[in-house]
């Protein structure tokens, strides 16, 4: 996702709430994911592939196309031929590891299931005359964030595996003569319009957070929204510079607050509290209570407080809740109960 | 052979079995079934976010060792020939010194995405290679020999694997016929599955191979969801620090299963209590034999697992709802309380026979039998066609409360009614290539999309099968001449391509007669209710839909076609109903549709639902008399053979019948349900009887 310049994160008017949900994700890879829902135009897509700008950085093996933080992993390295680690390490060598920015990788609505789940290298196999598996997107998204636009218009068998590797953290292969699993814990970030369809139940909880967003009904931002596209169209990369403090800003505070995460605490009571909006919303199993815990907690490492407060929780139950609570059939999500609204 | 260590990166990682809240039904059953395989796997049913899968695979360190012959692909066990693949049955029959090893159980994961020669196991690629010579290599199959097999989303496993694997777990053995090659290896394993029911059903036969089947949920105690919630946050700050915890219970628990296997065969299972078994199979109506024999070995495992040397009654029937759950005739799950009181007085008596002829009527199994049945279409000779009207979870032809009648012509909204779960409505599967995406009807594709299942001989198409087409070349290579630098050298008849094969969705229009003929409240409750099942199961099989409705004097499209089934939804339950019938129009606007959708994609073959009672009153020409009018233009649509119509008839059962809706479906050529058919929960399988 290199090349082009993007859009810069704050640059972006409003829609406060889906910033948060991302923001918040940032911080706790553990919240597993956000799903933007909204019409058509409401910049669901720039502002993920903004991100980009205030993604904290990470420990990676130079080179590995599994996103290891360190070489020598039994199950991984060792059915690794992918790079040549293998043999620097047999030679008692180290592995250069080096620091990056954690990654938005795309997943394309179109893309097909070996490019996803990695294939066999062809290359390989006609020059070397040997099998080797050929990593796909659930590899390179290791460690990062997997973005998929329009992700209620993917193809079922590819949400399939998707969720077979979004529940395990891993992905089995099993196919075209290649036989390998690897680790594939990601962020799931996916966009949707929901006049398109809705997505499936099981895929939906995946998401950590859902928030609905819609075009601003302020005249005052829609003009800033038209403002700040021109400029940037213009010429983008004065305006990125114009940006660039703030998103250093912002990258700090992420920075900050994923220091701070470890020491926040929560009373007891607070977790009842908890547990009672998720039994009264209704919402089936356990992910939601486990999501809007730590939604909260990370939400007070976000306002760099080290106690969850009433307010983070109810702030963290409405993101965490609303695409989870017990529908009849087919009725719309967020329909009945709002949660709390922005509060960063 | 590095093949059979039970690959996971991270089990020191693995959330502990032991730290698992609540769930007992789910972990009793996985314990017992890692100490008596023959009970024969487990399916785990539940919503989401219930610890299912987690606790599959924290079971994984809580297996047992078992011994097998060092370096066999199959894990066969060195002490039984009976059971052993053709090479080691042979030395171990001998009585050749095979090397033995230990290895825990093994727990393979199928997934989802697996291709067949991958399960079955082919050719040895690298070996043909380098040496020109056929060698086989096992797949999944070979390595889960002895072992669980672990099929997270079962339910959304692909036909061509559910096949393979269902012939196998039949056989116990894996018989491959591919590329060349002939091999034959043993291949018993335990079916261990999970599934979240929201997305589909899961193939019956499928089903009955699960030895016992669990239905979990949330917790709904608050303390036990905050120690929950406390569990998983420490878990998730320090996983191996956690792990480390608990690795003392999980210990216990795994030398309680070690112990429990060695004592199992110790344990007496009473003469008497076979009487009682086959008591509560027959109660509760199961298929076959499996669930008898399911019974026996869990609660032998029970009474092992508890440190006692006999199996008592409340074993059996602690796990008798384990192993009938997903036998009974229905094999659905359980509807929401409240929906399944009126099926209990009729069976009673039926009951009470039974009772007497058993031996053990004593027992106290009510919670298994009045769990309730649906479709008890084959239940033997001795029940009726009067039991027909009073079938659990179909819409209530009259519902308790009557406040006002229909009026003609003024509109009324009506909420849906009841749902019920419609089964497969498919149109033919073909050899037509198609584009699109779905889960209805199967097709082979053209796009490089769906599922590769196979490979065949061919260099036509761009899409080339790179493992088919090495492995078809491998045996050559001595032979061949090599080429710029290349390893391998592939000659064009060496070439396959990929078959792949998708289901995509159809096209359902649902053309809804909403006039006042149609307003008794409680007839449009019902057809509400009918209409939004077929509307979840098009939610399901990722259909489009389309409604049209026609009531007063114009018929209207008020419900483009659409992939948001929810959109459906809202237009079903916010439409209103009165007035005048004007068929006439709302046919020729739902065929307009329907010619505009075949012209978008000539190769689809949409599915025309039409509601109504028939009664026409309302002609576009006012020369011709409505229903003459209506009859014609239905003739003229059964021309167009690509579109499969469907009347249903809301016409109620009565003395005097008019039969229009029969006459209309005669016109159409299409399918004619009464609604009274309709009523029984019988659309299902005249629909599928003659659609499929």
């Amino acid at each position: 996702m290199t090349g082009r310049t993007m859009y810069p994160f704050n640059a972006i008017v409003g829609q406060d709430e889906m910033k948060l949900a991302l923001i918040l994700n940032i911080i706790n890879p553990h919240i597993a994911g956000a799903l933007v829902r909204g019409e058509k135009g409401t910049a669901k897509s720039t502002a993920v592939r903004a991100l980009a700008d205030i993604l904290p950085l990470i420990d990676v093996v130079k080179g590995c196309p599994y996103q290891m933080s360190r070489a020598g992993d039994p199950g991984v390295c060792r059915d690794c031929d992918n790079t040549g680690c293998a043999e620097e390490i047999f030679n008692g060598n180290g592995v250069d590891v080096v620091r990056r920015k954690v990654r938005v990788v795309e997943l394309p609505v179109s893309a097909t299931e070996d490019r996803v789940v990695g294939t066999m290298d062809i290359e390989h196999a006609l020059s070397k005359g040997k099998k080797r598996f050929e990593p796909g997107i659930l590899a390179a998204a290791h460690r990062g964030i997997l973005y998929v636009d329009e992700i209620n218009l993917l193809d079922d068998h590819v949400v399939d595996v998707l969720l077979d590797a979004a529940a395990m953290g891993v992905n089995t292969v099993e196919r075209e003569g290649v036989s390998f699993s690897h680790p594939a814990r990601f962020t799931l970030v996916g966009t949707m319009n929901p006049e398109e369809g809705e997505l499936r139940p099981q895929l939906l909880d995946r998401f950590g957070l859902c928030v609905s967003i819609e075009g601003s009904r302020n005249h005052a931002e829609r003009v800033a929204v038209m403002e700040r596209r021109i400029a940037f169209e213009d010429d983008p990369d004065v305006f990125c510079l114009k940006w660039k403090e703030e998103s250093a800003r912002t990258a700090e505070r992420i920075e900050s607050a994923i220091k701070l995460y470890p020491e926040v605490e929560i009373e007891r009571e607070k977790l009842f509290s908890i547990a009672t909006q998720c039994m009264e919303a209704g919402v089936d199993g356990h992910r939601g209570d486990i999501i809007t815990l730590k939604t909260a907690k990370t939400l007070a490492a976000w306002n760099g407080r080290v106690h969850v407060t009433d307010e983070d929780i109810e702030v963290a139950a409405g993101l965490a809740l609303p695409h989870r609570m017990r529908r009849q059939p087919f009725e719309e999500i967020g329909k009945g109960r709002r949660g709390g609204g922005y509060a960063g | 052979m590095e093949l059979h260590n039970n690959r996971t990166p991270a089990e020191d990682y693995l959330y502990p079995f032991s730290a698992i809240m609540g769930q007992e039904e789910m972990k009793l059953a996985l314990i017992l079934n890692a100490i008596e395989p023959r009970i024969g796997g487990v399916l785990i049913r539940g919503e989401k976010g219930t610890a299912k899968s987690t606790a599959v695979r924290a079971l994984r360190r809580l297996l047992p060792e078992i011994t097998v012959v060092r370096g066999c692909p199959c894990l066969c066990d060195p002490g039984s020939a009976l059971h052993a693949c053709p090479r080691c049955a042979g030395k171990i029959k001998a009585g050749d010194y095979t090397e033995s090893a230990y290895v825990k159980v093994p727990l393979v994961t199928l997934p989802l995405n697996a291709t067949e020669e991958m399960v079955t196991g082919s050719l040895d690629i690298e070996f043909a290679m380098r040496k020109g010579q056929r060698r086989f290599q096992p797949g999944l199959l070979a390595r889960v020999n002895r072992g669980i097999l672990y099929i997270d989303e079962v339910n959304l496993l692909d036909d061509h694997l559910v096949d393979i694997i269902l012939d196998a777990a039949a056989s116990g053995v894996n018989i491959v016929e591919r590329e060349g090659l002939s091999y034959l290896h043993p291949s018993r394993f335990i079916l261990v599955g999970t599934m979240n029911p929201e997305e589909g059903a899961l193939r019956p036969q499928l089903l009955d191979r699960f030895g016992l089947c669990v239905e979990i949920g949330g917790e709904g105690n608050l303390d036990s969801r905050v120690r929950l919630m406390e569990m998983r946050e420490s878990y998730d700050n320090n996983p191996v620090e956690f792990a480390s915890r608990h690795l003392s219970e999980d210990n216990g628990i795994a030398g309680r299963i070690r112990s429990a296997g060695e004592r199992l065969k110790g344990v007496v299972f009473p003469q008497r209590l076979l009487g009682l078994v086959s008591e509560i199979c027959l109660q509760n109506n199961v298929a076959g034999h499996r669930a008898d024999m399911a019974i026996k070995y869990t609660a032998r495992a029970l009474a092992a697992y508890e440190g006692r040397s006999a199996v008592t009654v409340s074993d059996i029937n602690r796990v008798a709802g384990m192993a009938i759950l997903h036998r009974r005739r229905d094999a659905l799950p359980p509807p929401p309380p409240g929906h399944d009181n009126h099926d209990n007085h009729d069976d009673s008596g039926d009951r009470e026979d039974r009772r007497e002829r058993g031996q053990n009527g004593s027992v106290d199994n009510n919670d298994i039998k009045n769990q309730p049945h649906g479709n008890e279409e084959d239940r033997g000779g001795e029940r009726d066609g009067t039991e027909e009207d009073y079938q659990g979870g179909l819409p209530d032809p009259e519902p308790p409360s009557e406040e006002d009648e229909p009026s003609g012509t003024a509109e009324q909204v009506f909420e849906p009614g009841r749902t019920f779960r419609v089964q497969r409505i498919t149109q033919e599967k073909d050899r037509l290539v198609r584009r699109g995406s779905g889960r209805r009807t199967r097709t082979r594709t053209t796009q490089k999309t769906g599922r590769y299942v196979k490979s065949i001989h061919s260099d036509k198409y761009p899409d080339i099968a790179i493992d088919a087409t090495i492995r078809a070349a491998a045996p050559h290579q001595g032979s061949r001449k090599k080429e710029n630098g290349m390893a391998v050298s592939i000659r064009r008849d060496d070439i396959r391509r990929k078959i792949r094969e998708k289901r995509i969705g159809n096209f359902l229009l649902f053309i809804v007669d909403a006039s006042g003929s149609m307003g008794a409240k409680a007839r449009m409750i019902a057809t509400k209710g009918a209409i939004l099942s077929l509307l979840l199961d098009a939610y399901q099989k990722r259909d489009k839909v389309a409604m049209v409705t026609f009531s007063q004097r114009k018929a209207a499209v008020n419900l483009p076609p659409t992939s948001s089934v929810e959109l459906a939804v809202r237009q079903l339950s916010e439409m209103p109903v009165g007035g005048r019938t004007p068929m006439s129009e709302g046919l020729l606007k739902g065929f307009n549709l329907l010619r505009v959708h075949l012209v978008k994609e000539a190769s689809s073959r949409p599915i025309a639902i039409i509601v109504t009672d028939g009664r026409a009153n309302v002609p576009i020409d006012d020369r011709l008399s409505p229903q003459d009018e209506a009859l014609r233009i239905a003739g003229e649509m059964s021309g167009e053979k690509r579109i499969k119509f469907i009347v249903i008839d809301t016409e109620e059962k009565a003395v005097v019948r008019f039969g229009l809706a029969a006459r209309l479906a005669a016109a159409l050529g299409a399918e004619h349900f009464s609604f009274n058919d309709l009523m029984a929960g019988d659309i299902i399988n005249i629909v599928r009887r003659n659609i499929r």
